[in-house]
This record gives C-alpha cells, sequence and structure tokens, in this order.
C-alpha cells in the first residue's frame, strides 16, 4: 500500500516534469562552474605573479665609493650584505656601460656626461618571500641615502587584472545564479497554475501551506540537485583540460609543471585540478538543489496566499 | 456549531458583487437546518464562507469556537479539517481513483494506510460503491460522483458538515438515505447545513430552516 502514499492529487511529476528543469539547471550549473573556475584560476595566477620569481628590486647606492661606517666601501659593505640574506637569489652591481645605457635619454638631455653616478644592484628574490623592508635600516646606516625600489608595476597591474576578472566571475555567478531562481520560480508557478484545482482542494481539506510548499519544494529541489550533478560532471572535463593547460603557469615546482598525466587515475586529477576547483564542484549540486528548494517554498507560499 | 453576525459578502475584488447582506445565525452543535432560497440567493456563497473557502467582506464569523476573522492561517488549516463539505460540483480529481479521491482528507491528516483503507471501504459500503473502487470520476454516472463527494466529506468524521444541493443527483430512494444519514450525524453531534432549492424534499424531511432571498435573511426557523 505504500505505493499509495503520495496520492495526495498533487501529480507533481505532471507539474514539474522531471526533463526541462535538470536540463536547464544541469546547463546554468555548468555556465556557474566555468565562471567559478575562471575566478580560482584568476586567483591562482595572481597568486603566483604577484608574488612570483620575477620579482626585481633595484637598490641605488649613491657614492659608492665613499667609505662605510665599518671599513671597505659602502657599495662593498652593501653588497656584502645582500649576498648573506636568505631569500636573495642573485644581487647583481649593473656594469658602468650597462648603467649608462639605461641612463641615456636622461644624459643625452643634460648633455652631461661626468655626472656623479650611483651604483645600481638589481636584486632577484625568491618566489613568495620579499627580504627587503628589514634590512633597510640596516643598509641605511651603512650607506646613507640609499633607496630600494621594487619593481610592482606589472605586478600591479596583474594583480588589477586577476581582481577584475574575479570579479568577472563572480558577476556571471550571480547572473547565473538570478536566472536560475528566475527559471525555478516560473516552473513552479506553470506547476501550480496547472494543479490549481487540486491545490484548492487539498487546501479546502485542511492541507498546510508548509505542506504543498514541502511537496513542491522538496520536487524542485531533487530536480535541481540531479541538474547540479549534471552540470558539474559536464564541466569536469573541462576544468581538467583547462588545468592542465595551466598547470605551467600555476605550479609549485617546474616538474610537477611538466609531469605526465595518467588521466585514468582520479587521484592524479587531484594533483593538476587546483583543491579549490575541485570542492567547488562538489558543492555546485547541493547549491543548485538547495536554491531550488528555498526559491519554490517561497514562491508557492506566496502564491497560497490567494486562498484565505 | 457555529455563529455569524452581521456577516457580508461580495464577490469579486473592484467588480463586486453583493451576495450577502447583514446575515447573522447562531446554530448549536448537532443541529440540522435546511439552507433554503432560489438560485442565486447566496446559498453558495454562505456555505463557503462556512468552509472557510472565502472571507467574510464584514462581520463577525466564529466557527467551532474559533474566531474565524482573527485566526492564523494554520489554525484555519487545522479548522478545515473538521469541517466537511459536499460541493454542488462536487469536486473530484478527475485522475485520481475513487478510493484515492475518498481517502485524500485521511491522507492530509497523515493516517496510517491500513486504517485508511479500512475507512474507505466502510464508507464505500455505505453508499453503495464498495466495488466501484478502482474507477476514475469521470466513469461514474451523475449520481454516483455525488455519492462519493458525500463520502469524501463525512469520512473524517467532521463537527461541521456542509452540503450544497446534495440529493441533485440522487434518485428518491438514495436521497432517502442520505437523509438518515445526516439525522444520524445530527444525533452524533455534527452540525449540518443542507443548501436545496428543492422544495419536494424539504416538505418531506421537515426541519428548521434558514431562508435566504437576494442575499438577505428572510427567515430563521428554530
Ligand atoms: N464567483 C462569483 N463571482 C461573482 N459573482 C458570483 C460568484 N459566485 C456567485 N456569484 C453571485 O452571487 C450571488 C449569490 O450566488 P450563490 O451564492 O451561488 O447563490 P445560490 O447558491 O443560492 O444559487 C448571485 O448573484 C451570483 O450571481
Ligand atoms: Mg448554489
Amino acid at each position: 500500500m505504500a505505493r499509495r502514499r503520495y496520492h495526495d492529487g498533487l501529480a507533481l511529476h505532471q507539474a514539474l516534469p522531471g526533463q526541462f528543469l535538470p536540463f536547464l539547471v544541469a546547463a546554468m550549473s555548468f555556465l556557474a562552474a566555468l565562471a567559478l573556475a575562471g575566478g580560482i584560476a584568476a586567483h591562482g595566477l595572481s597568486q603566483r605573479w604577484t608574488h612570483g620569481a620575477g620579482a626585481v628590486t633595484t637598490v641605488q647606492v649613491p657614492g659608492p665609493d665613499d667609505p662605510a661606517a665599518g671599513s671597505g666601501t659602502r657599495i662593498a659593505a652593501v653588497q656584502d650584505i645582500l649576498a648573506h640574506t636568505p631569500g636573495i637569489i642573485t644581487a647583481h652591481r649593473l656594469s658602468d656601460a650597462e648603467l649608462r645605457s639605461l641612463l641615456a635619454p636622461w644624459i643625452e638631455q643634460t648633455g652631461d656626461a661626468s655626472l656623479p653616478l650611483p651604483a645600481v644592484i638589481e636584486v632577484h628574490t625568491a618566489a613568495g618571500q620579499d627580504p627587503m623592508p628589514p634590512l633597510l635600516p640596516r643598509l641605511e646606516a651603512i650607506a646613507p641615502g640609499v633607496m630600494v625600489e621594487h619593481d610592482s608595476v606589472w605586478s600591479d597591474r596583474l594583480a588589477a587584472l586577476a581582481a577584475s576578472l574575479q570579479a568577472c566571475a563572480l558577476l556571471a555567478v550571480l547572473i547565473v545564479m538570478t536566472v536560475a531562481v528566475c527559471v525555478v520560480m516560473a516552473a513552479t508557478r506553470a506547476g501550480l497554475q496547472t494543479r490549481r484545482q487540486a491545490i484548492a482542494l487539498i487546501h479546502s481539506l485542511g492541507a498546510m501551506d508548509s505542506y504543498i510548499a514541502g511537496r513542491f519544494a522538496s520536487r524542485v529541489g531533487l530536480l535541481a540537485l540531479v541538474g547540479g550533478l549534471g552540470g558539474s560532471l559536464a564541466a569536469l572535463p573541462m576544468l581538467l583540460a583547462m588545468s592542465h593547460l595551466a598547470a605551467p603557469f600555476s605550479a609549485v615546482t617546474d616538474a610537477q609543471a611538466t609531469a605526465p598525466v595518467d588521466w585514468r587515475d582520479p587521484r592524479a586529477w587531484a594533483d593538476i585540478v587546483p583543491h579549490a576547483l575541485l570542492w567547488m564542484l562538489l558543492a555546485l549540486p547541493p547549491a543548485a538543489g538547495m536554491t531550488g528548494w528555498v526559491t519554490t517554498q517561497l514562491t508557492v507560499r506566496a502564491w497560497l496566499r490567494r486562498l484565505p | 456549531m457555529f455563529r455569524l453576525h452581521d456577516v457580508s459578502y461580495a464577490h469579486g475584488g473592484s467588480a463586486r458583487v453583493a451576495a450577502l447582506s447583514h446575515i447573522s445565525l447562531d446554530v448549536p452543535q448537532g443541529e440540522f437546518r435546511w439552507l433554503l432560497g432560489p438560485s442565486g440567493a447566496g446559498k453558495s456563497s454562505l456555505l463557503s464562507i462556512l468552509s472557510l473557502e472565502v472571507q467574510a467582506s464584514a462581520g463577525m464569523v466564529e466557527i467551532l469556537g474559533v474566531p474565524v476573522m482573527q485566526a492564523r492561517r494554520s489554525n484555519l488549516a487545522r479548522l478545515r479539517r473538521r469541517i466537511g463539505t459536499v460541493w454542488q460540483d462536487f469536486r473530484l480529481l478527475p485522475d485520481l481513483s475513487v478510493f484515492d479521491n475518498v481517502a485524500l482528507p485521511l491522507r492530509l491528516q497523515h493516517r496510517a494506510e491500513d486504517e485508511i483503507a479500512h475507512e474507505v471501504h466502510a464508507i464505500m459500503k455505505w453508499v453503495g460503491l464498495e466495488n466501484r473502487l478502482d474507477a476514475r470520476p469521470l466513469q461514474l454516472s451523475g449520481g454516483e460522483q455525488q455519492r462519493v463527494a458525500i463520502a469524501r466529506a463525512v469520512i473524517y468524521r467532521p463537527a461541521l458538515l456542509l452540503a450544497d444541493e446534495p440529493t441533485n443527483a440522487l434518485d428518491e430512494r438514495q436521497a432517502g438515505r442520505l437523509m438518515a444519514m445526516f439525522h444520524r450525524l445530527a444525533e452524533l453531534g455534527t452540525t449540518i447545513v443542507v443548501a436545496t432549492h428543492n422544495d419536494a424534499i424539504v416538505e418531506k424531511y421537515p426541519a428548521p430552516a434558514i431562508e435566504l432571498a437576494h442575499g438577505h435573511m428572510v427567515r430563521d426557523y428554530r
């Protein structure tokens, strides 16, 4: 007799057919997954770029050949400190020729070649580290007037680019969610409309709003969950491929970036896909289901208000 | 029991059609009332106020001790479970079997399935349709549909039973059986209001009556 349990006249499999809604939700989950993946990728790349191996700092030492506070010349003392600081990979003093070619436009303008030039040291720091700020007081003590300039124009631009990509991704997700909510509302309203006589009847027989809304919401929630699952599964191969392509730019080690991938092993996928992306794919179906459930609850309860 | 005080009702939002004006009534528990009046007098409108399908436009309505105008939605839903209604147009769900139609009120109260089956078989035997349980309502004659509607209204032993022209499609013998059932339910404490414009049946089964004309109350026998 369990067969009869849900014969309450709502006939939801007719009112909310099982093909239309899951398909639309799957399509929108797919779009949301791509947008989120874009956002996560932008975040990952910006992390790498802004703290990346490309970070160059220039140190200008005026009066390089003046005696330092301790012993020797100022430039020698500065180079000595830089050489013994962990996190600094290379500290290369630009030769006079390099310096003059760098300064050529200004020197030609003033026409004065005998201007006393400061020494310039190009410092490459290790990825993710910025050892320069704590050094400043020490350098200042040895060589008054020393100038440390972090070449942050590019990393700032990249950070801004990454931030705007992330904002775009967020906007896309919000739009997709809004569309999803509208679609669920429209489908629910259509379902309510086709079953309005049955709903009016069970309402007069004493069915609570919570019962009717709950019946519709569990159906829509389930359909949306299935749709979200479909969208996540459809997005997975694409995200795997994209992550694989992006690996050289975001991998922590070069070995990891170029290692061949065994595509049959899901654990290998976890290595190339950022974990945030995997969590996002896992969270998408329940999020779609919850969105459908909540939207339907509110839609049905608002609709039922027309009945006294 | 129910009480109305100075109740008015108009159909439709802006293009208002006055259906009831200044109705005051007091029907105690376990009483039977005819609700009389020509077609268009407002009988169905009055029943739809009593069955909580519509809200009165003005006045005071108290049903089974609950002041309806102030009650919360969930309390109204609970109150509806104590009111049985036989609608003039039956309101059977065409895509459910006769069994499921009659079982509907009990299902909404989450009764156990074996209890439901027992109750449905008993009441359908009483209305003489125990062998049509698997039929669809549209496969039944008008009289049979009316009996299904009656079975659904009484299966949950309502404290207030409202019937709108319930003998319309019944033959004389079935109408007699129905009147006997109403009599017995009233004895058991059910308050019953039966709307009809059929003078013959009222003459045959005399009982106190409320009479409407053009939405006004013209008589209230006690
Ligand atoms: N849904 C409705 N919309 C507008 N007017 C209605 C509606 N139902 C009934 N009426 C009008 O209300 C008045 C009372 O109708 P009703 O209560 O059905 O009378 P009865 O049941 O006594 O025949 C009639 O004038 C009728 O035309
Ligand atoms: Mg009528």
